[in-house]
């Protein structure tokens, strides 16, 4: 038995089906002619077939996209992240070339629907950055957070992970809430602000973007939020350690496996450099004021020239981003509290937008000045 | 700012910040008046108190001071999404002194900035809510409490258990005699610290003016792999900085008992021997005649818990034999468990029954009420100044009795010295770095 359906997919059916879209490179990257079909294997059951493309030509080992499956049974009303232990393939998780992809689903038996008309696909894409293994100069102090054993020690040698090239969008950030529906959950009344976020919520728990803020940085967003967005995509959020190797560099740009490339300046200040982000009149990131400007946050990527050696983008200022890990302080040590928030912001003095700059935030703290990206990696390390 | 009209005309008209006090001291706030603030050290709790007293309608925060200019950021989006104005970011609190359209000054830097820096407000005319622990030695406090009085100024510390109203009926309920002769109160610090990792020293990060935050303490290399707060130049240690809320409890409920007769020490640096120099142990014993204060404190204590915030927000109690901030309290006839911060309180019988219990919850917003209406009334707060010297005094005396080698020291209330140890005596005051120097008159 085969059935076949061209399914509809956020950012890629709305490009595929509906219009000639092409979104710029911080929203989900462009997916289209995606197609599903079932097909019943001889000793293994049913099993699922997407095939789609993916065209974008800067898709490189280097910067590849993480495309992550998700589905719903009940005709759109519940979604679901298909499992990546539950694929094969060569377009799921990160995928390093451009071209026609093929992804087997082995999760009929998992999901227990009987024939595929009762299944909703949506194949989303995110641009990501390789960050080889390998040491790097941590200047930060680690923040101390779950510092339980009493002498972790911060770790500068990391296995290879990706990171967001971007910061989450607000267009990506509406898209999902969009899909998790429910009473209001992930939004709050401070997002509808169009100068510094700009989602609408209607009166049936639909969303949709401030026209024109589609590529601004999501704010107003907590930890949890953060959080629940990306196990949503199966990503987390970056630790404070892989978020300044980030900004920074390794010794080795290309990971101390091959080490060809050394950092020019591995002990660099921002991620361009240790120029000021204001020096010689040159404006490098977005921080406080409108000299660079902005006078709110900035669409993701604006200063990409700026970006940092392996490309990741307002590492810099814009918004403050969310890391995976905890602070505990003297005063609060035995408390489930702060979380640390790295870099500047669009209301930071310029030097705060460096490689070391860290602040702490209850977790449950909506602020306009802080978002996040995802990231991807082996393991966490701190 | 609505009193614009009457703190224009007190500007034309008053000549020193002195006087600008004494006659501004009696003055009736109109109800619409806001209370007009600056926030002076933008940490984790700066950050907090900005935003509290920025969301309240009464009050506004013109100004958010920290030498680090990195820490404005968080502070200053907060305070604008709350009353939708800037405030001015200046990095030397003495801007905020200077404008005299700033009632108040809310002092939240780490322990050594603590007494300067309440005393120039109140020279200047600020009345001020003061981060505990109050001060970082028994002179300075001392000096806060003259300052304080000579300029008649509000000086609430920000010891805002005192003004929670479950801590009032435990107090009442005492005073019943329902637990019969208290002879015994046993104050619980124990906490979980990490290790420092000694670090070089660093260069001091541009846009932070290092010698501003050193302020009266020496200016050592710059390295913040130090924590100041284990250093007795900069703090009274992190058993202090915590454990001073419970002992302001245990004397609050005791009747505010002000001076032990002698202190005893015991304890050291035991388990995080990273080469910090103030104990992460420390058990003192408090003698007031027939009543006997105990502490117990340590940083290395993983399985103890301060109370989570869903506690202290709901009808419930902490894990009392894992409560890290409580106070026990006994008396001949019953035994109060008291948690701090809304923790609550249980009382037990001599047959080990359930006798009484209220629950708590956190104070702070109490806390801010009481202050401001002292503000307009002039009234002493709850946790005014020199209850916060009485407080903080007992954090000094354990930390004098282990710096000279865990004596038992006797303690004069009189001379607020002590009479059998001279070496105990030098650290009643500290050396103040010029130009940064409390003065003997205040």
């Amino acid at each position: 038995m085969m059935l076949y359906r061209v399914l509809m997919s956020m950012g890629i059916a709305v490009m595929c089906c509906r219009c000639s879209y092409s979104g710029p490179p911080s929203k989900w990257l462009e997916i289209s002619n995606v197609k599903v079909r079932q097909e019943q294997t001889e000793l293994g059951g049913p099993k699922i077939i997407i095939e789609y493309d993916i065209k974008d030509p800067n898709i490189s080992s280097a910067s590849p996209a993480y495309v992550f499956v998700r589905y719903s049974k009940d005709f759109g009303s519940n979604w679901q992240l298909v499992p990546m232990g539950s694929l094969e393939g060569n377009g799921f998780d990160i995928v390093a070339r451009p071209g026609h992809k093929q992804v087997v689903w082995w999760g009929t038996g998992q999901t227990s629907f009987v024939d595929l008309s009762q299944v909703e696909v949506r194949v989303r894409g995110i641009r990501m950055v390789r960050i080889p293994a390998g040491k790097f100069v941590r200047k930060s102090l680690p923040a101390g957070g779950r510092d339980e054993s009493k002498n972790a020690k911060p770790n500068s040698d990391l296995a290879l992970f990706y990171i967001a090239k971007y910061e989450t969008t607000i267009s990506m950030y509406t898209n999902y809430l969009n899909e998790i529906g429910g009473e209001g959950a992930g939004w709050n009344q401070r997002m509808t602000d169009s100068d510094r976020c700009g989602i609408i919520r209607h009166n049936n728990y639909t969303y949709s973007v401030q026209p024109g803020r589609e590529n601004y940085p999501i704010t107003y967003i907590s930890w949890y939020d953060a959080t629940n967005f990306l196990q949503w995509c199966g990503l987390r959020l970056p630790t404070e350690a892989e978020w300044e190797k980030a900004v920074r560099g390794g010794n080795y740009l290309d990971g101390d496996e091959a080490k060809k490339h050394p950092n020019p300046m591995p002990e660099r200040r921002y991620p361009w450099g240790d120029k000021a982000p204001n020096a010689d009149g040159v404006y490098r990131c977005n921080y406080d004021g409108q000299d660079d400007g902005f006078a709110n946050t900035a669409p993701v990527g604006s200063f990409d020239k700026f970006s940092s050696p392996y490309g990741v983008c307002d590492l810099a200022g814009n918004v403050a981003e969310w890391s995976l890990d905890w602070y505990s302080t003297s005063y609060h040590a035995g408390l489930d509290g702060f979380r640390m928030v790295r870099g500047g912001s669009w209301m930071a003095v310029p030097a705060a937008c460096d490689a070391i700059t860290g602040a702490t935030q209850l977790p449950l703290k909506e602020s306009s000045i802080m978002g996040f990206r995802g990231a991807k990696g082996l393991r966490r390390s701190r | 700012m609505k009193s614009l009209n009457r703190r224009e005309f007190m500007k034309g008209s008053i000549g020193t910040a002195a006087t600008f006090a004494a006659l501004s001291q009696g003055k009736a706030y109109a109800a619409n008046n806001k209370v007009v603030m600056g926030v002076m050290g933008l940490g984790g709790r700066g950050t907090f108190l900005a935003e509290k007293f920025a969301q309240r309608p009464d009050t506004e925060i013109a100004y958010l001071c920290d030498a680090n200019t990195r820490r404005f950021a968080r502070a200053r989006e907060a305070v604008e999404e709350a009353q939708n104005r800037k405030p001015k970011l200046v990095q030397d609190f003495r801007r905020i002194l200077d404008d005299r359209n700033v009632d108040v000054l809310i002092n939240a830097t780490p322990d050594h900035w603590h007494g300067l820096g309440t005393i120039m407000a109140c020279q200047a005319g600020k009345d001020v809510f003061v981060e505990k622990p109050l001060a970082h030695n028994i002179w300075e406090g001392r000096k806060m409490v003259e300052a304080a009085r000579k300029y008649k100024r509000v000086v609430q510390v920000g010891m805002q258990s005192r003004s929670a109203p479950y801590v009032h009926k435990a107090r009442q309920y005492i005073q019943s005699g329902k637990l019969g002769d208290v002879y015994l109160v046993r104050v619980f610090n124990m906490m979980q610290h990490r290790m420092q990792k000694d670090s070089p020293g660093q260069p001091v990060p541009e846009g932070f003016d290092y010698d501003m935050w050193c302020g009266p303490a020496p200016k050592r290399p710059y390295n913040p792999s130090r924590r100041w707060i284990n250093q007795w130049e900069y703090s009274c240690g992190p058993i202090a900085g915590d454990a001073v809320h419970q002992l302001d409890l245990a004397r609050y409920l005791i009747n505010d008992i002000p001076y032990p007769k002698t202190v005893s020490h015991a304890g050291g640096v035991n388990s995080l021997r990273d080469g910090r120099e103030i104990p992460d142990t420390q058990l003192a014993t408090f003698e007031y005649g027939r009543l006997t204060l105990l502490m117990e404190a340590a940083l290395w204590t993983p399985y103890m818990k301060k109370t989570p915030s869903g506690i202290r927000e709901s009808d419930q109690f902490p894990n009392w034999p894992f409560s890290s901030t409580k106070v026990e309290i006994l008396g001949t006839e019953g035994f109060m468990y008291f948690g701090r911060h809304g923790g609550g309180w249980e009382v037990y019988n001599a047959q080990g029954e359930l006798a009484h219990s209220e629950y708590g919850r956190q104070a702070d917003k109490e806390h801010q009420d009481n202050f401001l209406d002292c503000i307009r009334t002039r009234r002493r707060p709850n946790a005014d100044v020199e209850m916060g010297h009485l407080s903080v005094l007992l954090c000094h005396l354990a930390n004098i009795s282990y710096r000279v080698g865990n004596q038992r020291l006797v303690f004069d209330p009189q001379t607020e010295s002590f009479t059998n140890c001279d070496q105990a005596n030098k650290y009643l005051k500290r050396k103040y770095r010029r130009p940064w120097v409390v003065p003997d008159k205040v």
